[in-house]
């Protein structure tokens, strides 16, 4: 199977590591990744979307062109480029296409069909590949450690235009989680946004870490969980590196590990966690240690 | 921030946030339950869509202007899918965004010209791809002559062919 990694703008640039843990637990299960040459910005809400909504579209339309032009559709892990791509084709194939080729992409010598899609991530693990995949690939597993999940807001709303999950209730990246063998238990604040995307920290840092604290609190006083699992680099940053601020700020006394998804897939299928796990401000070697010491 | 009625109101304020995308805004019968879901709740002065739109509604130019509780949207889109009348807030709150860039261009996010600069909002060539064994960048960051094209492209954007020397082009 082949897929056309997007690779947003923040992975690359600040957690090359989750891009190593997405490429090598791929190719583990049999993906071939196909780089989308000439691809750019999503682009995020808060720049073109934000300005001039046709120029959003043509940015997004331009993306499409790229992974069409290689007969690929695109999988993701950042939620928002998840969602404005989404966003885009759903805008585009609801009646702006035509528009945007003539009057952007055709100046460029380019074009967009309204064929290629895009997949989260973990919509692909769970709906493409399938858990009883994922759970075949694995050398190690997490038995006996206990994972809250983060879910991404841009993966599951607005869930008309791009869920793949029950939007009040996501399964998916539990259930993806569970695969690899741990415990994955509720709390009160379990579906809370993390607070990190868009310009909540941005305008007002207080508010962000005091609504990020609420969260955490509630998921360290009820399950006391080992580690928590995202897939968004949006989620991963800012719930590692929030945390370690508020430690500063005395704001939380605990710690608790962030990892990406497909970090944890990779490190259970063998890969080497200096290579796809290296970069924390949270410490997370504690949780590595474990799950290699529960071989398959 | 108190409204004040005796403001001076403009009447074609809903008709240009509409037309800037904010076209289910007067489904809105201001319940609330964008507020109530929304993340940013907790801040001293949170965004409420639903203030916002009874601000269009009122006309308040001069206070929607300086409203910048738009761009502390968390883009959770949490308030667009519990609306029960369709309303789109979170549409609306870009919509705001864009009226406001209209009519101030100081709101022009910085990262528009980050894009054009060099198609990310950041340097995505991080020097630790070699360490970890990760291949080349395949972007327009690596590649010039789609970069051009891609910038090519971006001209042809209203945002980009009216703030032109935002981007370092030069006219004629």
């Amino acid at each position: 199977m082949k897929i056309g990694l997007f690779l947003g703008c923040n992975m690359p640039a600040l957690r090359p590591d989750v891009e190593k843990g997405i490429r090598v637990s791929l190719a583990s299960l049999g993906v071939e990744i196909v780089d989308l040459e000439g691809a750019a910005c999503c682009p995020a809400y808060g720049t073109f979307w934000s300005a001039d909504e046709e120029a959003a579209l043509a940015v997004g339309a331009w993306n499409y062109s790229i992974a069409e032009k290689m007969g690929v559709d695109m999988v993701v892990q950042c939620g928002s480029c998840y969602s404005t791509l989404k966003m885009s084709r759903h805008k585009l194939i609801n009646g702006k296409l035509q528009e945007i080729n003539e009057k952007y992409l055709s100046k460029v010598g380019a074009k967009y069909e309204g064929k290629s899609d895009t997949k989260h991530i973990t919509d692909f693990l769970y709906n493409t590949i399938g858990v009883d995949k994922i759970k075949s690939s694995l050398k190690y597993t997490m038995k006996g450690l206990k994972a809250v999940v983060q879910v991404p807001c841009h993966t599951i709303r607005p869930s008309k235009i791009l869920g793949f999950d029950d939007p009040e209730n996501p399964q998916v990246l539990k259930e993806l989680t569970r695969a690899l063998g741990a415990e994955v238990p509720t709390f009160t604040r379990d579906k809370q946004c993390c607070g990190g995307a868009g310009g909540y920290a941005r305008h007002n840092r207080g508010a962000a870490l005091e609504f990020l604290k609420l969260k955490l609190d509630s998921m360290k006083e009820e399950v006391d969980p080992d580690c928590i699992v995202v897939s968004c680099i949006t989620c991963l940053m800012w719930m590692d590196e929030a945390q370690e601020e508020m430690r500063k700020l005395g704001m939380i006394d605990y710690s608790i590990p962030v990892f990406d998804y497909n970090q944890l897939l990779a490190i259970c299928q063998g890969h080497d966690p200096q290579k796809v796990a290296r970069i924390a401000a949270t410490p997370r070697d504690e949780v590595i240690a474990k799950i290699l010491e529960n071989k398959v | 921030m108190p409204i004040n009625l005796k403001e001076e109101r403009d009447p074609e304020l809903v008709k240009q946030i509409v037309e800037v995308g904010g076209e289910d805004l007067l489904k809105c019968y201001q319940c609330g339950t964008c507020v109530a879901d929304c993340p940013t709740g907790i801040a001293d002065e949170p965004l409420s869509v639903k203030r916002l739109i009874h601000i269009a509604k009122l006309g308040l130019a001069e206070v929607l202007i300086e409203d910048e509780s738009p761009w502390m949207c968390v883009t959770c889109t949490g308030c667009e899918e519990r609306c029960p009348r369709e309303a789109r807030p979170f549409e609306i709150v870009l919509a705001i965004r864009r009226w406001q860039c209209l009519e101030d261009e100081t709101y022009i996010p910085q990262a528009l010209t980050e894009i054009y600069e060099r198609g990310h909002t950041q340097n995505v060539v991080n020097p630790m791809r070699e360490e970890l064994d990760l291949p080349e960048i395949k972007t327009v960051a690596t590649r010039e002559d789609l970069l051009e094209k891609f910038r090519q492209l971006l001209r042809e954007t209203r945002v980009v062919k009216e703030h032109g020397y935002m981007f370092g082009i030069m006219e004629g």
